[in-house]
């Protein structure tokens, strides 16, 4: 700032010389406060990503034995960022009132609408840009993305204590001992009240697979399952509670369900819709464990190649999901066995938009791993910041969890008789709708609109 | 108390590069209270024209309706009662009283009965003199905030310039509301509608002077109901923004732009007047610099101001989209209020081109106005213009300008031209 100095500040957008302390740029409107802490970037209200402060991670860092082996992290303690933090070095000298975080586009106060009361900029909510960590090796964010205007996106974390920490060493569990409980569930856009939903629908997921996951042996995959599929019908019966009045909805609050488990040697997905569970082993061919519920996928069952399909005008169709006007709730669920170290990856259609292939996905976490480590919190952020600056169409969710792998286990798929992909019970008929009925279509964000 | 509510009617999507934001904002007042209910005082001044032209029928029509209006005040109320000529003068309380206002109360209505009963008609007309001689009175009770005055005349404003007439409505502004009446068939729409215009008040022919008591009977019943004194409209745009125009668009077209003050550097108020229990229609334009896809932002506030405080508000939105689905769609709020817009200045400018002989324009824009007036489901205006055009074709707009149309059927579709149907939802 050169306020106080008598020299003359220029705004950053027109050139035009401006008054000493000015916070606007009186030629062109442009806030001058803001570009003065940011540079010109700072500027730019709309990007919601760069409106989002770089987040405090408040969760335990890695690899801090204190704090981990938690199993059932309260989501609005763990790793939240703050809502409309001030952006790093702005000079929001006298604005902030009752407390209220000032604008991050210009620095003026936020008004009790939720938007700047000096240039109308969206205050960013807490939804916007989420992280959540449920042990060192167990993390993920969530974010609204670029073009979205709410974050309808959710996600749940947990990490269950393996059988063999036991007692005091329960803080002391590794992840190879632990299970590790991933859930993103993507609310569909069309419907209102579908960000209640998918938070609902996330949060009772993991807390059945949390809970349950202390009875379930540790290599029955078909245990496994069942307990994904259980996880899914809570979900479904949370999106239903969401809304008081789903059912008399004609467009009731819905959403896609995607949760992995990954224990010692064992990991199994689950999922509605279009969610996707990757396996990126850190050595071998990385797997999109899931099979999306969409008409893309229909596509490529029939022969489409996977470029094409996801192009298709139709590709973001699902063709199941969650919630009050869904007719089939079972996941299909799908289990393998881990060879060997890697990462388990949760992700909503914001992420693998942009990266769909799993070598793609693969290569994406590698070159994110050489970027900034593997601490899954920093991993999952760089992976949104990656699908943000690609384009940020849609919210994106990235959840990681890294399996150690186990040296007695081979890779490949568990037992057959334990794949439920060929179980009738668990394999329902895909539903799809008539055309311009689905939820999931068109891929737009249609948001409250007026009558 | 009184309850005010804003709703907001918009599209908000704009596409690439749009910069323009338009909404529908209809603000409602329930549990308003009849006039008075604030405590501060009503005030009521009827104006009565007493030209020479008045002479005979017309003036008796006139002083019945002043004694209706008299037993229509009730007790408590502060009111007078002014005759209006080239000059204006104080009829009740007297000239030579020492008070310019009263509180009605049984002897004093008698009272102002009888002085309505001498009054004689001659001279000139100057309205200049009468809205001016009606603010002198007001003013002498200050406290009495509520103020309202019936303007009834028969003729042109013959004894002055128009700009003096012009000068005096501007004086006025602000300190009391008018209602503007125009009996029989010689008297100029364009005159009374600007003294009404400004004055927040409404401008009504009356075609035989038998009615004008029910017509005054009825203003001050709706006048006596508005429990509000005043309230603001307030128009908050972001640093950068401007407003484009700020237009009452229901129950009747009233551009508010000019009349804007300044509440702060981004917030400029503009006056609704009174206010009983009802819903108005506004129609608010922004302008914004253009901001990149995906990008959302607030473009206006609009709230309503009584007494300086804030008691309702809605939010117009921007939201930048690639999708032409939702950018290409209208309001229809929007779409049907700026039809009936149009439909005013339509009829407006047909008759006034018809009047100065110029046939083709006034075909083209009363063509055009019953084109309007059926898109818009607005029916009383159709059933006017029907009246002073053949209507050949009503979708395309395809008129004939009818022969021998009366003066009071052209000044019955110019004085209704601003009343506009409300939005079917």
């Amino acid at each position: 700032m050169v306020s106080g100095t008598g020299t003359a500040v220029v705004c950053p957008a027109c050139g035009e010389a401006a008054g000493d302390g000015a916070r606007f740029c009186e030629a062109c409107g442009a806030p001058l406060a803001a570009a003065h802490g940011t540079g010109p970037d700072g500027a730019d209200s709309a990007d919601p990503s760069s409106a989002v402060p770089g987040s405090t991670d408040p969760g335990p860092a890695p690899g801090d034995p204190a704090s981990s082996g938690a199993a059932s992290p309260d989501p609005a303690q763990s790793g939240a960022a703050s809502p409309g933090g001030s952006p790093e070095g702005a000079p929001p000298a006298g604005t902030a009132v009752d407390g209220a975080s000032p604008c991050p586009a210009c620095g003026g106060d936020v008004a009790d609408d939720g938007y700047c009361a000096q240039c109308g900029a969206r205050a960013p909510v807490e939804r916007d840009h989420r992280e959540e960590r449920a042990a060192p090796h167990v993390a993920g964010v969530s974010d609204v993305g670029v073009r979205r205007r709410r974050n309808e996106d959710a996600l749940a974390l947990g990490a269950v204590p393996g059988p063999g920490a036991t007692g005091g060493q329960a803080a002391g569990s590794s992840p190879g001992e632990d299970v590790s409980v991933l859930v993103v569930c993507d609310g569909v856009s069309s419907a209102p009240d579908s960000d209640v939903a998918s938070q609902a629908a996330a949060t009772a997921a993991r807390d059945t697979l949390v809970a349950g996951a202390a009875h379930v042996p540790a290599d029955d995959a078909a245990a496994w399952s069942r307990l994904l599929v259980a996880a899914g019908h809570a979900a479904d019966d949370a999106a239903r509670a969401a809304v008081d009045d789903a059912t008399a909805r004609q467009d009731p609050p819905s959403c896609t369900f995607a949760a992995a488990v990954a224990g010692p040697g064992l990991l199994v997905a689950g999922w509605l819709g279009d969610s996707r569970v990757y396996w990126l082993p850190d050595a071998g061919t990385p797997e999109q464990l899931t099979e999306d519920d969409s008409v893309a996928a229909e596509l490529m069952a029939d022969g489409m190649s996977r470029a094409a399909a996801e192009r298709s005008p139709q590709a973001h169709a699902i063709t199941r999901w969650l919630g009050a006007d869904a007719e089939d709730t079972t996941a299909r669920t799908v289990a393998t066995r881990p060879g060997g170290p890697g990462w388990v990856l949760a992700c909503s259609d914001g992420l693998w938009n942009y990266a769909s292939a799993p070598e793609a996905v693969a290569d994406l976490l590698r070159d994110a791993v050489a970027r900034v480590g593997d601490d899954p919190l920093a991993l999952s952020r760089d992976l949104v910041a990656w699908a943000n600056a690609s384009g940020g169409h849609d919210n994106v969710t990235v959840a990681l969890a890294r399996v150690p792998g186990t040296a007695a286990a081979g890779g490949g798929p568990a037992d057959p008789q334990d794949d439920p992909h060929d179980d009738a019970g668990t394999a329902p008929t895909v539903r799809r709708r008539p055309p311009g009925s689905l939820p999931g279509e068109p891929p737009t964000d249609t948001g409250p609109s007026a009558p | 108390m009184a309850t005010f509510r804003a709703e907001v009617f918009q599209n908000e999507f704009l596409p690439d590069g749009g910069t323009d934001v338009h909404a529908i904002v209809t603000v409602s007042a329930s549990g308003v209270g009849g006039a008075g209910t604030s405590g501060a005082g009503v005030a009521e001044i009827v104006m009565i024209d007493t030209s020479g032209s008045m002479t005979g029928p017309m003036l008796a029509a006139a002083k019945h309706a002043a004694q209706v209006a008299l037993d229509h005040i009730p007790d408590g109320t502060w009111f007078a009662i002014v005759s209006g000529s080239h000059v204006a003068q104080r009829v009740f309380p007297y000239p030579n009283a020492p008070v310019a206002i009263v509180q009605m109360e049984p002897a004093a209505r008698a009272e102002a009965k009888r002085a309505v009963a001498r009054l004689s008609a001659q001279g000139g007309t100057a309205m200049s003199t009468w809205l001016r001689l009606a603010d002198q009175i007001f003013a002498t009770q200050p406290a009495v905030t509520q103020r309202h005055a019936i303007l009834l005349t028969d003729g042109k404003n013959e004894s002055e310039p128009r700009d003096q007439l012009t000068a005096a409505v501007t004086a006025v502004t602000g300190r009391f509301q008018c209602d503007a009446r125009g009996v029989g068939e010689r008297w100029q729409v364009d005159e009374l509608r600007e003294i009404a215009t400004a004055l927040l008040g409404t401008v009504e022919l009356i075609a035989n002077p038998a009615d004008i008591a029910e017509d005054f009977r009825s203003l001050l019943a709706a006048s006596l109901s508005r429990g509000v004194s005043d309230a603001q409209l307030r128009v908050w745009t972001p640093q950068g923004g401007q407003v484009l125009f700020v237009r009452q668009v229901a129950p009747t077209v009233e551009d508010l732009t000019a009349r804007r003050t300044t509440v702060t550097p981004l917030v400029g108020a503009y006056p609704t007047g009174a206010w009983a229990d009802e819903s108005r229609d506004y129609h608010v334009a922004v302008r914004l610099p253009s901001k990149p896809l995906g990008a959302e932002q607030l473009a206006a506030r609009v709230q309503v101001a009584v007494g300086g405080e804030v008691v309702a508000a809605g939010l117009v939105k921007a939201a930048w989209s690639d999708d032409a689905s939702l950018t290409a769609r209208i309001s229809p709020e929007v779409a049907h209020y700026t039809g009936q817009a149009e439909l005013a200045s339509a009829i407006q400018e047909g008759l006034a081109a018809k009047a100065a002989g110029d046939e083709a324009t006034a075909t083209v824009k009363l063509g055009r106005a019953v084109q309007l007036a059926a898109e818009t489901g607005n029916e009383e205006a159709t059933s006017k213009l029907r009246r002073v055009v053949e209507i050949d074709d009503e979708e395309h707009g395809t008129v004939r300008l009818k022969r021998g149309a009366s003066r009071l059927d052209e000044m019955a579709l110019d004085t209704a031209s601003t009343k506009t149907s409300r939005v079917r939802r």
